[in-house]
C-alpha cells in the first residue's frame, strides 16, 4: 500500500513511491491519450526559439503571469502606515481577504483591514447602506483613530461616491462628525498597486490638509525645516524605514515619514496583540504641510501626490527606489540640501565601506547578465545598481511600467557601457520574460517569489528582490536602501551567485573538482 | 629533534641553489628564507609550508597531529584541484586536548590512524607533527612505524613543526619526507621514454590540467606530479621518470636535486607562466627526454607545436590591444613571474611601470632588463606603506600582485587583481595568459574603480583625503627589534647583535 495509516507520508514524499509512480505512468498511457513524448519535447524546444518569442510578443489580449497586482492593495499599504488606522474597502469582501493574506504571507504578520463586505442587492441599490453599517460596525468594534476608506472595482462600476456616502454615514452617526475618514477611490482596472498607493496617500494628504472634505478649516502652511519622507509601495518598508529613519537622527533633521508601516509589519511577541503599532500620528500628518520640503523614493508610485505636495509650496524631489552608491549618494545629499545640514562623518564612513565591499566582489559580479522585473522604481533602481557593480542587465520588464518609464530606463542604458545592448519592456508580463530568458539567456534572474517559476522553466537562477517574497522568510527586515541597504543586495546577488556555483559543481566524484571552501 | 635538526641543516645546504652556495657556512646554517621578525607581521610556519605542498595528493589520508588550530585553519584552503579522489579535502586531525599534553599523545595519534584506515583504507596517511607534539616529545616516527605495520598501509610522518621556521622552509621538509619514505617504495606498471616528473606543482585552479593537453598532444606522460592531483602511487614511483621540470619556485628543489643525484633524473627550472616561457619549458622537457633516449623526431614536434600555439595565443591577445594599449601596469609579485608575464603585457600594448623582484633570481633580474629596456623600474621588497606610495605616486591604472598586497591597493584606490595562488581562475599555459589578458580588461573596466577613486560627491574641492592626513602623520615605525636579525642588515632595523 502506497499510504500506510500508521505512518502517513505528506506531498513532499507520497507520489515519489513505486505504486504510484506506476500507477501514474499507466494512467497517462492507457487512459490520457497523451501526445507522444517526442512532440512534447519538440514543443517545449520550440517554446525557447525566437519564433515563439515573436508570437508570445504580438499577444494581444491575453496576459499570463501578471507581475502587479491592483489598486486597493497599495491604498491598504499606504493606510497602514498612519497611527491606529484601519484601511477600509468598500466593495467586496474578498478582494480584501486577498490583500490581508497578501501581506500576511509577505511580512509574516497579521494586516487588520475590513471590507463594507458589498452583495448583489448593493450591486443593484448601491453600496451606501454598506457603508453606513460598515463604518459604524468598524469604528464599534476596532476602535481605529482612523478609517482609510478605499474601493474595489465592485464599487467603482457602479459609481458610487465615496465623499458623498461618508458624508451621510456620519450624519447618520456611524462615526463621530470629527472622526477621520480620508478616502480615495482606487478601482482595480486603472493602473496597478502603485497608484493605489499613490491616490491612497494624495487622499490622506487632502483630508487633513485640505479642510477635511470641508468639515474644516484648511490648514495654512507656515514653513519650517523639516522634511516629509514617502516610501512609496516598498517590501522592504520595515527594514528600509528603519533605516532611513538611522540616516535622518544621524544627520540630525527633523523629518515626518508619512505612512510608517515598520512597527505595524513586525510587531513583537511578548503577549500582547497589537492591532495597530506605530505609524505616522494624525498629528503628525497634518503638520506635514509646513515642512520645507517632501522627498519621494519613488517616482512612479507619488505621480500624484508629490504635484499635490508642490501646489501646496513645498519642494519636492523623487528618486527610483535608489539602491548603491551613486544612488544614495543622490539621495542624502537632496536630503542635506533640503534640510540645510551637513552629512556626517559616520555616513561618509558607510559609504566608503559600502565602496570596499564593491570593490572585494565585484570580479564575481563582473560581465554578468542580469534579467530584472519589478515595479517600475524597483527596477529602475536594481539596473542602476547591477551597472554600478559592473553586471550587465539585458532585460529589464515592468508590468506597470509605462512608455516615460521605459524611455527613463533606455536613458539609465544608455550613461553606460554596461547597459549597451539592455532594452526595458514596458507592460509585458512574466510569460514574455520566459521569452526573454530563453533567448536573450542572462545569467541570473532578479525578481520576485513568482520568478520562481521561470527559474524551474528556463533553468536562469533567481535573485528574489522585490515584492512579493512568499518563500523566503524576513527579507523584508533587511533594508536595501542607504549604503547598508546598497551592502544587503550586494550580498543577496552575490550569495546567489557563489550558490549557483555551488550546485553546479557539487556532484561527487563528477563536477565537485570545483567545489572549493574558498570562492 | 635530533634528526629534524639534522634534517633542516641538509635542507639549508642546497648545491643547486647558487644563492645558497655563495653564502658562508655559518650564514647557510640559518637558512635561506627571510628571519622572523617578532612583533613583524607573520607569515607561515612549516608547517603550514608542509601541508599546502603535500595537501594537493589527493588520495591520501592528511591526518594533523595537533590542537585544532594547525588543521582548523589550513583545511583545504589552497584551492588545488583533484581529478579522482576527494579525500584530500576531508580535514583529519587528532584534535589535542590537555589530557594529551599531560600523558602525551601517542596513543591517540596511533588510534586516529586506526580509525582512519577503518573508514577509508587510503593507500596511505600522511602524519603532520605541530609544535605540541614536538614539544611534549611524541615519538612520531614510532607510532608511523608501528601503525604502518599493524594496519598494513603506509604511514609517513611529515615532521612540520610550525617552530622549526618559516613557510619556505616547510616545503622543503615536506619535500624530506616523501623522498625519506615515498618515493622509490613502488614500481610503474609500465615506463616509456617520454615519461617526466612535474616537481612544485600544485594545481591551483586546474592549472595542470591547462599544460596536460599540450603535453598528451606531444605524447609526453606526466609520470607523476608532486604534488597537483597526484596520487599516492604516482610519487611512490616517480623515481622512474626520465626527466623532470621543477616549477618555477625553489620551494622543492631539495626533491628535484636528490632525485637526480638518487636516480639520475636530470631535471630543470621552468615556468608555465607566460607565452616565451611556456615555449622554453616544453622545448626543454623535449631536449630533455631526447637525451635520455626519446626519438629525436621529438624535438621537430614540440616546435611545431610551439609555433602553432603561439600564433594562436597572440591572435587571441590581439583583440584587447585597442582597449588595454597604453594602460600602465605595476607587477607586485617577484619570482619567476617578475618577467614571464610582461611580454604577454607588452603584447596586449601594456606599459609596465614597476615590477617587484623580490624572490627573483639574478637570471630572472636580467630578463627583466633585457624585456623592459633601460625602463626597468624594478624594486625589491617593500613594506606595505612603501608600496602605498608608489601606488600612489606611481599612476599606474591597475596591479597585479598576490592577495596579500590587495588591500593596499584599494586603500590606494588602485585597480587590482590577483595573479598569486588564491586566485580563481588558471593562467598558466598559452590559454592561460590569454585569459589574464581578458581579466586584466575585466578588471580594468569594473565601474566600481571609478567609485574607488572619487571621493564621496559632497566632499569639498581641496578637502584633504584621509589617506594623505594618514601620510603624513608623524611617527611611522622608526625601529625594529629582531630576535633573528636578517642578514640583509637594513638601517631602519636593530637587531641584538647591532643593538
Amino acid at each position: 500500500m502506497p499510504q500506510d495509516a500508521n505512518k502517513v507520508k505528506d506531498h513532499f514524499e507520497l507520489f515519489r513511491g513505486e505504486e504510484y509512480v506506476d500507477m501514474l505512468a499507466r494512467k497517462k498511457a492507457e487512459f490520457e491519450n497523451p501526445h507522444p513524448a517526442e512532440e512534447v519535447a519538440r514543443v517545449r524546444e520550440w517554446a525557447k526559439t525566437e519564433e515563439y518569442k515573436d508570437l508570445n510578443f504580438s499577444r494581444e489580449a491575453l496576459t499570463i503571469n501578471p507581475a502587479k497586482a491592483c489598486q486597493p492593495l497599495g491604498a491598504v499599504f499606504a493606510a497602514v502606515g498612519f497611527e491606529s488606522t484601519l484601511p477600509f474597502v468598500h466593495g467586496s469582501q474578498g478582494c480584501v481577504a486577498y490583500y490581508r493574506s497578501h501581506f500576511s504571507r509577505h511580512f509574516k504578520e497579521p494586516t487588520s483591514c475590513v471590507s463594507s463586505s458589498m452583495t448583489e442587492d448593493a450591486a443593484v441599490f448601491g453600496g451606501l447602506t454598506n457603508m453606513i453599517d460598515g463604518l459604524a460596525n468598524a469604528y464599534a468594534m476596532y476602535k481605529p483613530k482612523m478609517i482609510a476608506v478605499s474601493t474595489t472595482c465592485m464599487a467603482e462600476v457602479i459609481g458610487d461616491d465615496l465623499n458623498a456616502f461618508i458624508k451621510t454615514a456620519k450624519e447618520k452617526d456611524s462615526v463621530p462628525e470629527d472622526f477621520d475618514v480620508p478616502f480615495a477611490h482606487t478601482p482595480a482596472f486603472v493602473g496597478s498597486h502603485i497608484t493605489g498607493y499613490d491616490n491612497a496617500m494624495k487622499g490622506i494628504l487632502e483630508h487633513f490638509w485640505d479642510g477635511k472634505a470641508k468639515t474644516a478649516p484648511k490648514l495654512e502652511r507656515v514653513a519650517n525645516g523639516s522634511i516629509n519622507f514617502l516610501n512609496g509601495f516598498d517590501g522592504y518598508a520595515v527594514g528600509n524605514l528603519r533605516e532611513v529613519k538611522r540616516i535622518f537622527d544621524m544627520m540630525k533633521i527633523d523629518y515626518t515619514i508619512l505612512g510608517d508601516q515598520s512597527d505595524v509589519w513586525d510587531t513583537p511577541t511578548d503577549g500582547e496583540f497589537r492591532m495597530y503599532d506605530g505609524g505616522t500620528t494624525l498629528e503628525d500628518a497634518a503638520n506635514a504641510i509646513h515642512a520645507k520640503g517632501t522627498i519621494s523614493m519613488q517616482e512612479y508610485c507619488t505621480e500624484k501626490t508629490l504635484p499635490f505636495i508642490a501646489a501646496h509650496g513645498q519642494e519636492t524631489a523623487a528618486f527610483n527606489h535608489p539602491i548603491g552608491v551613486e544612488a544614495t549618494d543622490s539621495f542624502v545629499m537632496e536630503v542635506a540640501r533640503m534640510a540645510g545640514v551637513e552629512i556626517p562623518d559616520e555616513l561618509a564612513k558607510e559609504r566608503g565601506r559600502l565602496v570596499d565591499a564593491i570593490a572585494d566582489s565585484n570580479a564575481h559580479i563582473h560581465g554578468k547578465k542580469f534579467a530584472i522585473y519589478g515595479d517600475p522604481d524597483l527596477a529602475y533602481g536594481l539596473a542602476k545598481f547591477v551597472m554600478e557593480l559592473g553586471g550587465e542587465p539585458v532585460v529589464v520588464l515592468s508590468t506597470n511600467g509605462g512608455k516615460a518609464w521605459a524611455a527613463k530606463m533606455q536613458e539609465l542604458f544608455d550613461s553606460s557601457p554596461f547597459g549597451a545592448g539592455c532594452q526595458a519592456y514596458p507592460g509585458k508580463d512574466l510569460w514574455h520574460m520566459r521569452s526573454l530568458l530563453f533567448t536573450e539567456k542572462p545569467d541570473f534572474l532578479i525578481g520576485n517569489t513568482y520568478g520562481k517559476y521561470l527559474e524551474r522553466d528556463t533553468g536562469v537562477p533567481l535573485i528574489r528582490i522585490g515584492f512579493p517574497i512568499f518563500d523566503r522568510h524576513h527579507k523584508h527586515r533587511y533594508p536595501v536602501w542607504g549604503y547598508q541597504g546598497g551592502l544587503n543586495v550586494l550580498v543577496t546577488i552575490l550569495d546567489r551567485i557563489f550558490e549557483h556555483m555551488d550546485a553546479t559543481t557539487n556532484v561527487p566524484s563528477k563536477t565537485d573538482y570545483s567545489y572549493d571552501i574558498i570562492r | 629533534m635530533t634528526s629534524l635538526n639534522q634534517t633542516i641543516q641538509d635542507v639549508f645546504n642546497e648545491p643547486s641553489c647558487g644563492k645558497n652556495q655563495a653564502k658562508s657556512e655559518k650564514e647557510r646554517k640559518k637558512g635561506c628564507t627571510k628571519q622572523l621578525q617578532p612583533g613583524g607581521a607573520a607569515g607561515g610556519c612549516a608547517f603550514d609550508g608542509a601541508k599546502i605542498a603535500l595537501q594537493p595528493i589527493t588520495d591520501v589520508a592528511h591526518l594533523v597531529h595537533g590542537p585544532i588550530a594547525c588543521e582548523g585553519n589550513s583545511w583545504d584552503n589552497r584551492g588545488a584541484k583533484s581529478s579522482g579522489s576527494k579525500l584530500y579535502r576531508t580535514g583529519f586531525t587528532t584534535d589535542m586536548t590537555e589530557n594529551d599534553i599531560v600523558f602525551g599523545g601517542e596513543k591517540h595519534l596511533f588510534k586516529a590512524i586506526r580509525e582512519i584506515v577503518e573508514k577509508y583504507a587510503p593507500p596511505a596517511v600522511f602524519v603532520y607533527e605541530t609544535c605540541v607534539p614536538a614539544m611534549i616529545g611524541d615519538d612520531i616516527d614510532a607510532v608511523c612505524k608501528r601503525a604502518a605495520e599493524k594496519f598494513a598501509t603506509p604511514c609517513i610522518p611529515i615532521h612540520s613543526p610550525g617552530f622549526v621556521g618559516p613557510k619556505n622552509l616547510g616545503n622543503k621538509l615536506a619535500g624530506e619526507a616523501m623522498l625519506k619514505h615515498v618515493i622509490g617504495t613502488k614500481e610503474p606498471e609500465y615506463t616509456t621514454p617520454y615519461d617526466i616528473n612535474v616537481i612544485g606543482e600544485y594545481n591551483l585552479s586546474g592549472e595542470l590540467w591547462q599544460i596536460r593537453p599540450l603535453l598528451d598532444e606531444l605524447g609526453i606522460r606526466i609520470l607523476s606530479c608532486i604534488s597537483g592531483d597526484a596520487r599516492y602511487e604516482e610519487v611512490a614511483w616517480s623515481h622512474r621518470a626520465k626527466a623532470a621540470m621543477m616549477v618555477c619556485s625553489k620551494a622543492m628543489i631539495n626533491v628535484a636535486r636528490k632525485m637526480e643525484e638518487r636516480y639520475g633524473i636530470p631535471f630543470f627550472e621552468g615556468s608555465f607562466y607566460g607565452i616565451e616561457d611556456m615555449s622554453d619549458t616544453l622545448r626543454e622537457i623535449a631536449r630533455l627526454l631526447v637525451e635520455r633516449g626519446a626519438d629525436g623526431e621529438l624535438m621537430a614536434r614540440t616546435e611545431a607545436v610551439i609555433t602553432r600555439e603561439e600564433a594562436r595565443a597572440w591572435a587571441a591577445i590581439e583583440p584587447y590591444k585597442q582597449r588595454l594599449s597604453g594602460k600602465k601596469v605595476l607587477l607586485v609579485t617577484g619570482g619567476v613571474k617578475s618577467w614571464s608575464v610582461v611580454a604577454a603585457l607588452q603584447e596586449a600594448g601594456m606599459t609596465i611601470v614597476g615590477t617587484s623582484v623580490k624572490k627573483s633570481t639574478r637570471e630572472d633580474k636580467e630578463k627583466v632588463k633585457k624585456l623592459m629596456g633601460d625602463d626597468a623600474h624594478m624594486f625589491d621588497n617593500l613594506a606595505p606603506r612603501e608600496m602605498y606610495r608608489k601606488l600612489k605616486d606611481a599612476e599606474a591604472d591597475i596591479m597585479l600582485s598576490g592577495g596579500r598586497s590587495q588591500f593596499i591597493a584599494l586603500k590606494a584606490s588602485m585597480p587590482w587583481m590577483d595573479i598569486n595562488q588564491e586566485r580563481h581562475v588558471a593562467f598558466a599555459g598559452y590559454h592561460g595568459m590569454v585569459a589574464m589578458v581578458a581579466e586584466i580588461d575585466r578588471t580594468l573596466a569594473n565601474p566600481v574603480w571609478q567609485e574607488v577613486r572619487r571621493p564621496a560627491p559632497w566632499e569639498r574641492a581641496g578637502d584633504v583625503a584621509w589617506q594623505d592626513r594618514a601620510l603624513d602623520a608623524p611617527g611611522h615605525v622608526a625601529s625594529v627589534r629582531s630576535a633573528n636579525p636578517p642578514d640583509t642588515g637594513r638601517a631602519t632595523v636593530r637587531g641584538k647583535e647591532a643593538a
